[in-house]
């Protein structure tokens, strides 16, 4: 069970507040700067204390014994001074804090087991923790050679990737009337060299229905298809570049772009794993993502702010909350809460941090050097330790809220600027005195469970064992349990108000740590093995010049500074990559988190660079890249089939016409509710998990306490019993999966409980970095769009909306094509609708529906299958 | 491959041909094949069941799929050396560590089993134990993508898409390659790449939170959208009629398609699934000694025992290839403590679902693999886990063909390399294909002017197996 001490809210630096929510023990205890012991010191140690230790306790815990119960070990120095999963054992100097301490005298803890140590044995463990537990058990740092030399760094970079992209001269081509921009120069040439050429133009309808699903990921509606297509038909770049600037305006840009951020940043609301527990304030950071694409942020900036918002320099506490709640990047990953030992979660946790930041960012696995040189690039280990230095001496504040089954819970970040909505949430201060009474009555409770706990305990020990003094052991053990976490969630919900009994506005995130420490090298990635110390820098093979980091600081802000620029061969690659594959169906490297050397080689190895080099030349505009593609005369190819080109180039690496491709997840449903009529544009507050507030996932269900503010009473009686539950908190469930009219992106991201519209459809997995999704073809798709309760009911509602359109089935069948498909109908199509409307034979002929019933029921059916048809969820 | 579809069949003819079993797929092949000589010209759909090369010894295949690379030392790799040399580091990372549970000879054939299985071990005479496993890489997914694809780089079609190929398969209303909890993002291991898409694997009983579904529901495991509320089956029919002329409209338009084609027969697929798959799904029709018999009452075995029931049902039912999976064998360290429970959960399951096979008289020609996709070290890693191991390890199949109470290959003295009766993945997936009847150099797919096989230019049949 977690043994969680709770502090008080303490400000840090530019006012910045740090609501110890429900603060976990820091892991990491300040190490004392190594010394020579004394003669008289080791002396204690080995004929007092470590002779104890042997007999005494490491049959649990040493790795002799294999044994590491509650995750501690006692056979190293660092073992005792990492400790458990409840904390430090040994805290130098001070008892209170030393674990080992309460334990063997068998307070919080009864070790060993059924059994005191004799008064002479606790007295000395007493004078040595005193006298700063001095142990010469200092496991000797091994000091691990690289097998990748300097020289082999030097030469990685001459590898492609690791090379500065810069601006290629644009080549000659034959055809050149056909090129509109420099991007069509450049796949021409390719086409050219290959003995291909480009498909034809697609017609208007293709292309307006391309623009709009890969800008706003919605389809066009009939008056801006029938308006493009005049338009388009005078001049098809007028036309486009008339479309593109409108779209590029339009708020769902940014619900849609954001998405594919999303899906890199494994966006998500809950922590996933075994004991699965909500992020009630992710949600900050998706409405910062999509607003950062709408104001079309630089993607320098944007990526900065990634890694470290909190330490760039902010002009307003408006833009400092924007850019602290970018670091909920870093704190959004999937989490083993369970994890026992604390030492093992945060090197996970820094190596999560690790792994996203250079996978997204730079297209390369830093992470792959964490248990030996990186085997395929030129990425030593320790550039994996001078990376992860950077994440050790930053703290990450992802909440969670504390149960028993959550060993590892952590506290959030306070808003400089305080959410509006929570206003209304406000407790006035009779409410909040309420609280607090009840917190020191829980308190006091806590206290006495204790005592009583510890008096079960030594009366068992000193006496043989009778049953019912195990059933009293073990009935005190539950008290306490209860009372500890009764009082967690009071004093939880305490600090989520300020004084004024306003609730604060909490947001996902990281800092920089108070003092820093320096990394050592794991041998293996094993915490136990450490290595030689290691400097905190950037993979070398990646830098043209070292980047200096300072001593005092944990690099962070040099990372965000150097990763956010063009000092690096590989941001700006990887990101227009990741937009032409948007754009276009494939990257130009298919391998969108891979450029090292098992990735693919780039298709238009100059293209890219060209495209790479104008990014930054136009201030990292991602609008302007997009406009620069979608204009492109390559961007308006047909998608038209050729035999001579599929067999020179199966893959269309040549771009020889558009990929045609399926429709994600998002865009499939978002297009059925706007066809319908039901789409809700606008944003919701927060999410459906936002709303529950913290809580556990459980089967498809949020099992809640109330977020902040919305608890009424304070009587703690007639609650269910179910962890999690503190007293004076009501508990909730929501379903996750609910009808929603709402955007996709707004659904609620839960770990492992995707929504099945999205899951049927081959949505990112939250617990990866997802730069390409799947395009998967299954029967369940199949089930869905013919049993589905959505889709039956949305083709109601699309019937619905026809019959008021039209009045005659012809002319409504016309309409409803066109509206789904965005063009006219074909004869085909009209013939086939024809044969189902004679063919369908309405439920319960002959009784007494009438006969608009029967036209709706008929139509409905119509619909969905329209809607079911293949070129609804293909673009052409 | 690439057959053309500009070919038009009197209305008549089509509608009767889609309401017909197969429907559109038996359609469109009779069609295709009146195009284009074919071959393979008997086969008129491409899920209809095939004549394997030559004979078969294995009809299907239930592959127990272990993720995380389970440690062949602590289970089915008995080391009397490694006990010796517990504790000294030699060529080593870490320093050796003897497996912590003890090994007893099992059954007539005396296989050496772990004492973490004892369930399995009453069924010793069945297992043909391959102590020579090695595969490229000891990192998961690669070594994952390997097991299932035969090749980590590129994406390749599954060893159930090539089996389902190679067969097709014997119940037209299910799919003939079904993976019951699949972890999400794993698709590529059940995919088809190349092949049409209908050789690809379903998932059924969903990953992660929807595993916890498939072991709560008392009845076995619900469907998902499986029924239409309001539509009768002729209404659905009639719809089924429209949605696929307009598909197959849009084949026609478009010509080469791969994508439309496998949702024209994904959807017939689905349409016959409606009926097969809620009976199917239901074990309510078991009874308690079969639960039992499958641990589906104990709360540590529940979940994985209802996996192994469900891949009984299936494979009984006709379905080809059968995946099911269990998680958690990474043990990095607290191996005393998880270790054991991992073994628990899949112990009495699998042993129940060889006596269940073997009572119905299944097992002859039902293939059981059991495999992850790397083994652990001998040394040890944080006090008391392993490390990956990809150079040596251990599978094992039992049934459709294989000797049973054997073992082939070994080992070197402390378990970390093969030495003996060395079988590679490529090998391992010859010799699978090999008990179907198929010969893997001869099944191939042409694509994009190439000859693909699952082995690539790889792969020897263990033939010292073979029953």
């Amino acid at each position: 069970m977690a043994h969680i001490t709770f502090g008080s809210l303490q400000r840090v630096a530019l006012g910045a507040l740090i609501a110890t929510f429900f603060a976990g023990q820091v892991w990491a205890q300040q190490e004392p700067a190594p010394r020579e012991l004394s003669s008289q010191e080791v002396d204690f140690f080995e004929s007092r204390i470590r002779p104890v230790l042997i007999k005494d306790c490491y049959g649990c815990h040493s790795a002799k014994s294999g044994a590491s119960k509650g995750g501690l070990m006692v056979d190293t120095k660092d073992g005792m001074l990492i400790g458990g999963d409840s904390g430090a054992a040994i805290v130098p100097g001070d008892l209170d804090e030393s674990l080992l301490w309460s334990a063997i005298n068998h307070e919080d803890y009864n070790m060993p087991p059924g059994k005191m140590l004799s008064q002479r044995e606790i007295a000395d463990f007493k004078q040595w923790i005193e006298m700063g537990a001095p142990d010469p058990r200092v496991v000797k740092a091994a000091n691990i050679k690289s097998e990748i030399t300097p020289e082999d760094i030097e030469k990685g970079k001459e590898f492609w990737a690791f090379k500065m992209p810069t601006m290629p001269s644009l080549p000659d081509v034959a055809a050149g009337s056909w090129s509109d921009e420099p991007i069509d120069q450049f796949v021409l040439a390719k086409l050219e060299e290959n003995e291909l050429k480009p498909a034809v133009d697609a017609n208007a309808e293709s292309v307006l229905r391309r623009l709009s699903f890969d800008l706003v990921g919605l389809p066009p509606n009939p008056q801006q298809t029938a308006a493009f297509k005049s338009e388009y038909k005078k001049d098809p770049r007028a036309a486009i570049e008339k479309v593109v600037d409108d779209l590029l305006a339009r708020k769902e840009f940014g619900e849609r772009w954001g998405r594919h951020w999303l899906d890199l940043a494994r966006y998500a609301e809950s922590t996933g794993k075994e004991v699965n527990i909500t992020f009630p304030n992710a949600w900050r950071y998706r409405d910062y993502v999509i607003d950062s694409f709408n104001k079309d942020k630089p993607y320098d900036r944007f990526v900065q702010e990634q890694i470290a918002g909190d330490l760039l320099p902010a002009s307003s506490d408006a833009q400092w909350a924007e850019s602290l709640t970018a670091t909920g990047f870093l704190a959004m990953g999937p989490k083993t809460l369970t994890e026992q030992n604390g030492r093992q979660f945060h090197l996970d946790l820094i190596d999560e941090q690790v792994d996203i930041s250079s996978r997204v960012v730079l297209g390369v696995s830093v992470a792959c050097a964490r248990c030996h040189d990186h085997k395929f690039d030129p990425i030593p280990q320790t550039d994996y330790y001078a990376m992860s230095g950077i994440f050790e001496n930053t703290t990450t504040h992802y909440g969670t809220i504390d149960t028993v089954q959550n060993r590892r819970p952590s506290n959030l970040l306070v808003l400089p600027v305080a959410d509006p909505k929570l206003a209304s949430k406000k407790i006035s201060r009779k409410e909040l005195g309420q609280l607090k009474e009840a917190l020191e009555k829980t308190q006091e409770q806590l206290v006495e469970a204790q005592r009583e706990r510890r008096q079960k305990r030594r009366g068992m020990n000193s006496q043989n064992t009778k049953k019912q003094d195990s059933v009293g052991v073990g009935r005190s053990v539950l008290n306490v349990a209860r009372a500890s976490s009764k009082a967690g969630a009071l004093e939880a919900k305490l600090n989520s108000y300020d004084s004024n009994g306003m609730p604060y506005t909490f947001v996902m995130g990281v800092q920089e740590a108070d003092a820093m420490q320096e990394t050592r090298l794991l041998v293996g990635g094993e915490f136990n093995q450490p290595g030689q110390v290691v400097d905190r820098g950037l993979p070398q093979v990646l830098c043209e010049q070292p980047v200096e980091i300072e001593k005092r600081s944990s690099g962070r802000l040099e990372l965000a500074r150097w990763m956010g620029s063009d000092a690096n061969p590989l941001t700006a690659r990887v990101m227009v990559n990741r937009i032409w594959q948007h754009m276009m169906g494939h990257g130009l490297v298919r391998t969108p988190e891979n450029f090292g050397s098992t990735g693919q080689r780039p298709t238009h190895p100059q293209l890219l660079d060209y495209l790479a080099v104008k990014f930054v030349e136009d201030g990292w505009s991602m609008k302007s890249l997009i406009r620069e593609i979608a204009i492109s005369r390559t961007y308006r190819t047909s998608s038209q089939f050729d035999q001579k080109s599929f067999e020179v180039d199966p893959e269309n690496e040549l771009l020889w016409r558009f990929e045609p491709r399926r429709l994600e997840a998002e865009a499939i449903r978002d297009s059925i509710l706007m066809i319908s009529g039901d789409l809700q544009s606008e944003r919701p507050y927060a999410s459906i998990v936002g709303r529950s507030g913290d809580g556990l996932v459980r089967e498809g269900s949020i099992l809640s306490v109330a977020s902040p503010g919305e608890q009424k009473s304070m009587g703690g009686r007639g609650m269910r019993r179910r962890r999690g539950d503190g007293g004076g908190v009501k508990p909730s469930v929501a379903t996750i999966d609910q009808p929603s009219g709402h955007r996709s992106v707004y659904l609620p991201v839960v770990r492992d409980n995707v929504a099945r519209s999205l899951d049927v459809f081959d949505f990112a997995d939250a617990n990866m970095v997802v730069g390409k999704r799947e395009s998967s073809n299954t029967p369940d798709q199949g089930l869905y769009f013919l049993n589905s309760k959505f889709v039956i009911d949305q083709s109601q509602k699309f019937a619905k909306k026809l019959m008021q359109e039209a009045s005659e089935p012809q002319q409504q069948i016309r309409l409803g094509i066109l509206w789904a498909y965005g063009r006219e109908a074909t004869a085909g199509e009209i013939s086939a609708a024809i044969d189902f409307y004679q063919e369908f034979v309405v439920s319960g002929q002959g009784s007494r529906r009438d006969s608009s019933d029967e036209a709706l029921e008929k139509l409905s059916a119509l619909c969905q299958g329209i809607l079911a048809g293949a070129e609804f969820r293909y673009l052409n | 491959m690439n057959e053309q579809h500009h070919f038009r069949l009197p209305r008549r003819q089509m509608l009767k041909a889609l309401s017909s079993g197969f429907g559109y797929l038996a359609f469109s092949s009779i069609a295709a094949a009146a195009a284009k000589d074919r071959d393979d010209s008997k086969s008129i759909n491409p899920l209809a069941p095939k004549n394997p090369h030559f004979k078969a010894r294995a009809k299907r295949v239930i592959f127990l799929c272990m993720r995380g690379g389970p440690s062949h030392l602590d289970t089915f790799d008995y080391k009397p050396e490694l006990i010796k040399n517990h504790g000294k580091t030699g060529a080593f990372r870490g320093s050796l560590m003897k497996s912590p549970w003890e090994f007893r000879q099992r059954g007539e054939s005396g296989l050496w089993i772990s004492d973490l299985l004892p369930e399995i071990g009453s069924v010793a005479d069945e297992l043909c134990l391959l102590r020579g496993m090695n595969t490229d890489l000891p990192v998961h997914p690669r070594a994952i993508t390997q097991m299932h694809t035969g090749n980590a780089q590129f994406v390749r079609p599954s060893l159930g898409a090539w089996t389902l190929y190679g067969l097709g398969t014997e119940n037209e209303s299910m799919p003939g390659f079904v993976s019951v909890s699949q972890p999400s993002g794993a698709s590529q291991d059940i995919g088809t790449a190349f092949l049409p898409a209908i050789y690809g694997g379903t998932k059924l009983g969903g990953s992660g939170g929807r595993s916890a579904r498939f072991r709560k529901s008392p009845s076995g495991t619900s469907v998902a959208d499986i029924k239409n509320p309001n539509l009768s089956d002729q209404q659905q029919r009639t719809q089924l009629d429209f949605i696929q002329r307009l598909n197959e409209e849009k084949l026609r338009r478009d010509k080469e398609q791969p994508g439309v084609e496998g949702m024209i027969e994904s959807y017939e697929l689905a349409f016959r699934m409606q009926s097969a798959m809620p009976g199917l799904m239901d074990i309510t029709d078991e009874d308690q000694a079969t639960l039992d018999l499958y641990g589906i009452n104990d709360n540590a075995t529940s979940s994985f025992g209802r996996q192994c029931l469900m891949a009984r049902r299936l494979s009984e039912s006709g379905v080809r290839f059968v995946e099911i999976n269990h998680t958690g064998w990474d043990t990095h360290f607290s191996m005393n403590t998880r270790f054991p429970q991992q073994c628990e959960q899949i112990d009495k399951p699998i042993a129940g679902l060889l006596k269940d096979l073997r009572q119905r008289g299944l097992l002859d020609d039902t293939l059981v693999v059991w495999a992850g996709e790397f083994g652990r070290t001998p040394y040890g890693q944080n006090g008391n886990g392993r490390d990956h191991n990809n150079k040596g390890y251990t599978t094992w199949m039992a049934g459709g063909g294989v000797k049973g109470g054997f073992s082939h290959g070994a080992t070197d003295e402390n378990g970390h390399e093969a030495v003996e009766g060395k079988c590679h993945i490529h090998d391992w997936h010859a010799t699978i294909l090999h008990l179907l009847g198929l010969d893997h150099t001869q099944l191939t797919y042409r694509y994009a002017g190439r000859d693909f096989r699952l082995t690539d230019v790889h792969g020897n049949v263990v033939k010292e197996i073979l029953s």
